[in-house]
């Protein structure tokens, strides 16, 4: 199909971007080297988008080589029409923090690029895999350059907050890790296509184990209530390149570990667990969105948000609707979209004021007016507006909700009246009113860099609120095969 | 004559020794030494990978045996001696005038690890190891002026006679069942008895179990380990703590194999029983730790149960597991200990790391790889290592204990990430350390090197690592 293996290329050129910047890495050289190898990774993988056939039903540029010959474990990457859309997420959005980051970092910037493509290598990687152990690798590889991302370039509680994602992010991998193995002794394969053929070898009985192995490991990363609270520290004390990845990839993984191991791999494990994952769910779209309500630090906010909208995905996963999927994977690449966007909007007011209290804002938008419209496009993104992105895929997972149970459906509906609630309430006070004194004397309109960064994304915002067809219509044929097992 | 061949790689150590003994006056202000004992010790390296090829083959009246098993373990033994070597060119301040002395008693040590790895019979298995345990006692006190390390070889040297004391009462228990100490000879002769009849098998395999656990340091043996390593020059704790316990377990893979291996539950129990202890308590114990060597005690006593995971289903896989732990864990600790020498007298305490990565950006990221391959993450060879042994408790049908491994490695995950934490998100507060020699830093590379490799490519080993 093409000249080169596409997927390996795409996966591994930010790895070597960042042995480059380890090696050469000046100070000035490293910005310039770090745009270099995001921007050529997405030129290196639009082959992928060019030539994916939408309506096959197998994976797509699959590569395979021998990798552990002694336990049959095969290096083996391909794209289907879930992951497809979140390799490109991952590689805009790994461009866009390097531009945000591009005068927010002025400490050990080598080290701090080489961690961002480190975690993109990891990034693309989950999605690429298909066998379970490299997918593993790459799960896990994200974890370091993480937590030194945090730790090393964030906010006064770095440290705290550090640790506690590693920690928190850890136990529920090793947890997977017992689910791995335990899946290879029954199964003696770890491709994900092998596993889907040969789910009828593990037992019903063993099925509940382990999907509450991997459970442990996805439920953290997405997070799921009551395994939430790494995120508020992790995203508030973060670098805004450390919160974009988390918002807008990191937290993704969760659900895709879903999508691509649970419910293929488990089907009887995701029946067994089938409402205590809605009551969840729902739990998480109207305790988030509460405790969002109540915050006053910008970036906790939006963290906080990020809790309610998450329990929106794993909510229409779990519904197994084919509205319900279709919904919750749109929204997860809408909240990708938005909550990066937002991230960044806080990243770039912060770098002015250095502060985060809501309480220090107010009128911005008489200092900043192109500041001003873009925030109010990703708010009112964020808070379901007919038109904008977000909107279909809540649209999509309230209706798989109802069909499953009315009151599941009413819980959304009342989060999504929640969410616009917390997103506009923010807006007021950060953005009309009178100007804060405090705020007197700084240029807080952005420059032609950071409307450069937002650009791209208020144009998929806008473009998915009117035409969400565009991803809608890779998901079509592979989740005809994930629900296939399932009647809603 | 020709069983000669089989130990060839002894020779050339021991050999190397007698002529450092002999030359000793005049070569002792000059490297002399050192570069001997790397050039030995690769030398052995080579010697055994090329005999690795030759089939194997039993000699010395079927004491001592050639195969796979033993060369896999002797290429170890003398990477580990040649990384040891390099690494103990730092250490040398004032007691320079033990510098040939000490790479005597390095050859001869690792001598006898190469004769224990490959013996056949309980008794040259007990020579073998107490020359490698007498030598390493000597090595821990040879700071003569420094009282934490005579206090140290001291204590070693005590509770070392009270474990070889029950390893030799357990041999002696064996023979008097048996009638022989020969491994083939004592298998067959126990597949006779079943553990319900015959207490007195019992007691005798959970003596010889032990005094091998006492040398890999394995809960509730384990005591001497953390003193003896504070003690020690930091080299010789890499070495105790890669070298000698990768001998340890490597004894302990071949007699549970090839001698008891009819008594699996008797060997399943006391092998879950030392395993879980050692993982529970190394983890827990290493979080209270402000000395960085014993916190590397701790964790090292923490891996010895890790290793033993592979050996409790008594399958040649879960053997082969066992070494390939081994392997890597004896790099990545020699590569940990090893940053610990190169930082010298800031390195032995924690807070020596604070604001390491600021200062010396090269050296912190190698101690980063190190920890985050004794913690377990991919793609490092603590994973690969990790993955073999959780797969063999699992194959055993231990899923409990597999789910506890896990969760100690994440607590584990918290002293290793705080000397990270010190490192990288803390501003320097001590002076600069001074650069690394080369020769440290030829040894680190090569840790490095393995832990990399071992990580992307797990299969690069697994051709090797074939049980006894």
């Amino acid at each position: 199909m093409t000249a080169y293996p596409v997927l390996t290329a795409t996966t591994f050129l930010p790895l070597v971007g960042a042995v480059l910047l380890l090696s050469f890495g000046s100070e000035r050289l490293a910005r310039w080297i770090a745009l270099t190898t995001t921007v050529a990774t997405l030129a290196v993988s639009t082959p992928l988008y060019w030539n994916f056939d939408k309506s096959s039903n197998a994976l797509q540029f699959v590569e395979s080589a021998a990798w552990i010959p002694s336990l049959n474990i095969s290096y083996s990457m391909g794209v289907d029409g879930i992951s497809l859309p979140f390799i490109l997420l991952a590689s805009i959005l790994s461009i866009l923090c390097v531009g945000a980051s591009w005068t927010a970092i002025q400490t050990r910037v080598p080290e701090f690029y080489a961690a961002l493509l480190v975690v993109e290598t990891a990034m693309i990687g989950v999605f690429a895999a298909t066998n379970l152990l490299l997918f593993f690798v790459f799960w896990e590889l994200m974890l370091v350059p993480m937590f030194l991302l945090i730790g090393i370039w964030g906010g006064p509680g770095r440290v705290f907050a550090s640790v506690k994602f590693l920690i928190f992010t850890l136990s529920g991998s090793v947890l997977m890790l017992v689910g791995i193995i335990a899946i290879y002794r029954a199964c003696d394969t770890l491709d994900f296509q092998g596993l889907a053929l040969g789910k009828a070898s593990l037992p019903p009985a063993q099925q509940v184990w382990l999907f509450a192995g991997f459970l442990a490991a996805f439920a953290v990363k997405v997070p799921m209530f009551p395994l939430h609270t790494w995120l508020p520290n992790a995203h508030t004390e973060a670098p805004t390149a450390g919160s974009v990845i988390l918002a807008g990839i990191l937290l993704k993984m969760g659900a895709y570990g879903f999508l691509r191991v649970s419910i293929p791999i488990l089907p009887y494990g995701v029946q067994f667990f089938l409402m205590p994952m809605l009551v969840v769910s729902a739990v998480a779209i109207i305790y988030g969105a509460y405790v969002t309500l109540v915050q006053t630090d910008v970036k906790r906010l939006i963290a906080f948000s990020s809790v309610s909208h998450m329990g929106f995905v794993t909510l229409g996963i779990f519904t197994l609707t084919r509205s319900g999927v279709e919904g919750a994977v749109l929204q997860m690449i809408n909240h990708g979209i938005v909550s990066a966007a937002l991230f960044l909007c806080v990243g770039m007011i912060y770098e002015r004021t250095h502060t985060r209290e809501i309480k220090d804002y107010g009128g911005v938008a008489r200092m900043a007016p192109v500041y001003s419209t873009l925030l109010a496009l990703f708010c009112l993104a964020a808070a379901g507006t007919p038109g904008l992105n977000s909107f279909v895929g809540e649209f999509l997972i309230i209706g798989g909700a109802f069909q499953r149970h009315v009151w599941l459906g009413a819980a959304a509906v009342w989060g999504v009246a929640l969410g616009t609630t917390y997103m506009i309430w923010l807006y007021y006070r950060v953005v009309m009113g009178k100007v804060n004194p405090t705020l007197w004397g700084l240029r807080l309109e952005l420059n032609a860099r950071e409307v450069a960064t937002l650009a791209p994304l208020a144009l998929l915002v806008l473009y998915l609120g009117v035409y969400p067809e565009s991803v809608l219509s890779y998901l079509r044929t592979p989740l005809d095969r994930l629900l296939a097992g399932f009647t809603p | 004559m020709s069983d000669l061949v089989l130990i060839i790689p002894e020779l050339v150590l021991a050999g190397t020794a007698l002529a450092l003994i002999l030359s000793a006056r005049r070569i002792q202000r000059t490297p002399v030494a050192a570069i001997g004992t790397v050039l030995a010790a690769i030398a052995a390296a080579v010697i055994s990978g090329l005999l690795l090829s030759r089939g194997s083959k039993i000699g010395f009246g079927g004491m001592i045996a050639l195969d796979g098993y033993s060369q896999f373990f002797k290429v170890l033994i003398g990477a580990t001696l040649a990384v040891v070597a390099l690494l103990s060119v730092n250490s040398f301040g004032e007691e320079r005038a033990m510098r040939v002395e000490y790479h005597i008693l390095l050859l001869l040590a690792s001598t006898g690890m190469m004769l224990a790895v490959s013996a056949h019979d309980l008794l040259p298995l007990y020579l073998s190891l107490e020359l490698m345990t007498l030598c390493s006692q000597i090595l821990v006190g040879i700071r003569v002026e420094s009282p934490a390390s005579n206090e140290a070889g001291v204590k070693y040297f005590l509770l070392g006679s009270f474990a070889s004391a029950l390893l030799i009462y357990g041999i002696s228990l064996t023979y008097g069942i048996t009638g022989t100490t020969d491994f083939a000879g004592i298998a067959s002769a126990v597949s006779q008895h079943s553990a319900a009849n015959n207490l007195l098998l019992v007691i005798a395999i959970g003596l010889v179990a032990a005094g091998l656990a006492f040398k890999i340091a394995a809960v509730p043996l384990h005591t001497w380990a953390p003193d003896a390593y504070q003690g020690a020059s930091t080299p010789i704790a890499a070495f105790l703590a890669s070298g000698s316990k990768a001998v340890g377990l490597a004894v302990f893979g071949r007699v549970c194999l090839a001698a008891y291996g009819s008594q699996a539950h008797t060997l399943s129990v006391i092998l879950e029983t030392l395993a879980g202890l050692s993982i529970v308590v190394g983890s827990i114990v290493a979080l209270s730790q402000t000395d960085m060597k014993r916190l590397l005690a701790y964790s090292s006593i923490a891996h010895a149960g890790y290793a033993l995971l592979g050996l409790i289903g008594g399958a040649p896989a879960g053997a082969s597991a066992t070494m390939t732990y081994a392997f890597f864990y004896t790099f990545m600790t020699l590569g940990a200990f090893g940053v610990v020498a190169a930082l010298g007298k800031r390195g032995e305490q924690l807070e020596g790391y604070r604001g390491l990565a600021a200062q010396r950006p090269g050296t912190a990221m190698l101690m980063l790889l190190f920890l985050v391959s004794l913690t377990g993450i991919p793609p490092t060879a603590g994973f690969t290592a990790k993955f073999g042994v959780i797969l063999s408790v699992v194959r055993a049908g231990h899923i409990p204990l597999a789910v506890l491994a896990v969760a100690c490695s994440v607590v584990s995950a918290f002293f290793y990430m705080r000397v990270v934490v010190l490192m990288y998100m803390n501003g320097p507060e001590e002076p600069e350390p001074s650069g690394l020699p080369a020769p440290v830093f030829a040894g680190l590379a090569v840790a490095a090197l393995v832990t990399v490799i071992g990580g992307i490519a797990p299969g690069s080993l697994a051709p090797w690592a074939v049980s006894p």
